[in-house]
């Protein structure tokens, strides 16, 4: 089963296989590494530095266009994500939180853009290589502002427990924050857009099939349903994308202020 | 940005650490915990302690958060 | 582990866990990328504007703030002046009553003083006169009563001694009849 599956003449609607969807062959035969989501994750990249170039590169007093736009982001960002876990500290971290926040979302909205139509965090190793420099980070920070030792005296034994159940509880707290933490933090984000473009994927390809390949009559009214799941699933991927996005963000924000303050 | 702003943020700060750590300490103690019971049952060649294991984790698990999060 | 697309390509469902390397250099680089620009060149551009905004406002409210605080002294002042001005007008009536009054009180005395002198003016005129008509009238009277006296007596009284005597004895009695009389 490979991609050429699809454009067989056969009389049965196929399904598209996780194989099919996302892993695509190189745009320029022989150059392996060029392939579509490589070339949305660098399109995204120039897309979100020209946004916040043509608003940002010499800001007004009074703001007009692009830059009122990218102010909304930007205080969204701020509000939303930076400040309710770094506090005064948040103006320090905007220029990667923001960064990040649009990063992330540009490659998760090429998912719902014409043409583009791939969801760059669908692949693991966009949203991975992300988490782990947020995971060095917070280590890195943690170490620093509180210690080597009291990093991991505060993580590991959080205060107002009992003494012996520190010896059950602390393994959960090392294995959860250095471990777990860091891996859901990268595959939330990439099972979420994951399953949404199969999603996206499978209702257009019904809505395709049954009512352009292969237009009977009993099939039609099925096609329709894909149209309008497609149509639906779009404007509800669109969201996700979003949120999920904000979520990443938020989390890194979240690790970075747990970093630099001890939990209490 | 004053004073009376940052309370509702800690607020909010409480609830988001608590919403998001629930499933990784949920998925490490069941880890850790399933795990050990995993190889005692491979080492005596029993079956019972994987799926003791597992629900000794999530129970300290949630207690865990509790105490964290819950008060 | 370039090689590994193609590999994994013709394979039957690869892994979605297990990341491409070059995608791991990919996202790396375009983060690094975006996190220079905009977050290192662009962010600390916007944070600027938008302290020099929160200082325009806030400065502009302090403006504001002075500029009222200005006028509620000027309207105090103006208020305080009018006050005085008032108090100063009602001051001036009072006096002027008071002086008025005064004036008033003293033209009345004036008047008084000078109707009472008038009228004691016109008492001793009444006296005089009074007195004047009573001296003509005792010396008519006398005259008459002679005259009287020598017609029904019939004979002329030679004697001036004896006449004066006579007449003088009449008049005493008169007189003090008719000083009872005045009484």
């Amino acid at each position: 089963m490979n991609a050429l599956t699809v454009l067989n003449p056969q009389d049965q609607f196929k399904a598209p296989t996780p194989d099919e969807l996302f892993n695509l062959p190189p745009i320029i035969p022989g150059v392996d590494w060029f392939t579509k989501p490589v070339l949305l994750a660098l399109l995204s990249a120039v897309i979100v530095i020209g946004f916040f170039w043509a608003a940002f590169a010499s800001p007004k007093i009074v703001p007009r266009g692009v830059q009122n736009a990218a102010e909304v982001g930007y205080m969204f960002v701020r509000d939303q994500v930076a400040r309710p876990f770094l506090g005064k500290d948040a103006d320090r971290w905007m220029g990667l939180l923001l960064s990040l926040f649009f990063l992330v979302f540009a490659w998760n909205i090429m998912g719902v853009i014409p043409f583009a139509q791939f969801p760059v965090a669908s692949h693991i190793a966009f949203p991975a290589v992300l988490a782990i420099s947020i995971y060095v980070l917070k280590v890195y920070l943690g170490v620093r502002h509180q210690g080597p030792i009291g990093y991991f005296k505060n993580m590991m034994f959080p205060p107002g427990l009992p003494k012996p159940i520190y010896i059950l509880l602390s393994p959960i707290e090392f294995l959860s924050n250095l471990i777990i933490a860091p891996f859901t933090h990268a595959v939330r984000l990439f099972a979420n857009m994951f399953a949404g473009h199969m999603l996206l994927a499978f209702f257009s390809m019904v809505g395709f099939w049954f009512l352009f390949e292969h237009l009977t009559p009993l099939g039609a009214p099925i096609g329709v349903i894909g149209v309008v799941m497609t149509i639906i699933f779009t404007a509800f991927e669109m969201f996700i994308q979003f949120l999920q996005a904000f979520l990443f963000a938020m989390l890194a924000s979240m690790y970075i202020g747990g970093s630099l303050h001890a939990e209490h | 940005m004053s004073e009376q702003e940052r309370r509702p943020e800690d607020d909010g700060q409480d609830f988001a650490s608590a919403a998001w750590s629930i499933p990784s300490y949920l998925l490490a103690g069941m880890a850790i915990y399933g795990g050990g019971g995993w190889l005692l049952d491979r080492w005596l060649d029993t079956s019972a302690f994987f799926p003791i294991g597992i629900v000794l984790g999530i129970v300290l698990s949630v207690y865990l958060v509790y105490r964290k999060y819950g008060r | 582990m370039t090689t590994a697309a193609t590999l994994l390509a013709s394979e039957e469902g690869a892994n979605p866990l297990i990341p491409h390397t070059y995608e791991l250099v990919v996202g790396i680089f375009a983060f690094a990328v975006v996190f220079f620009v905009v977050g290192r060149m662009l962010v600390p551009r916007i944070q600027k504007t938008l302290a020099e905004r929160t200082d325009a406002i806030e400065g502009g409210i302090k403006r504001a703030e002075e500029a009222q605080a200005e006028a509620q002294a000027l309207q105090q002042q103006y208020r305080d002046q009018l006050a005085e001005a008032r108090q100063d007008a009602a001051r001036l009536r009072e006096e002027a009553r008071e002086q008025a009054a005064q004036i008033k009180a003293e033209l009345r005395e004036e008047a008084q003083a000078e109707a009472r002198r008038l009228i004691e003016a016109a008492h001793a005129q009444i006296e005089a006169d009074r007195q004047q008509a009573f001296t003509q009238l005792r010396a008519e009277i006398g005259r008459l009563s002679t005259d009287l006296a020598g017609r029904i007596v019939g004979e002329a009284l030679e004697d001036e001694a004896r006449r004066r005597r006579t007449v003088d004895r009449f008049l005493d009695e008169l007189e003090s009849s008719s000083a009872q009389a005045v009484r």
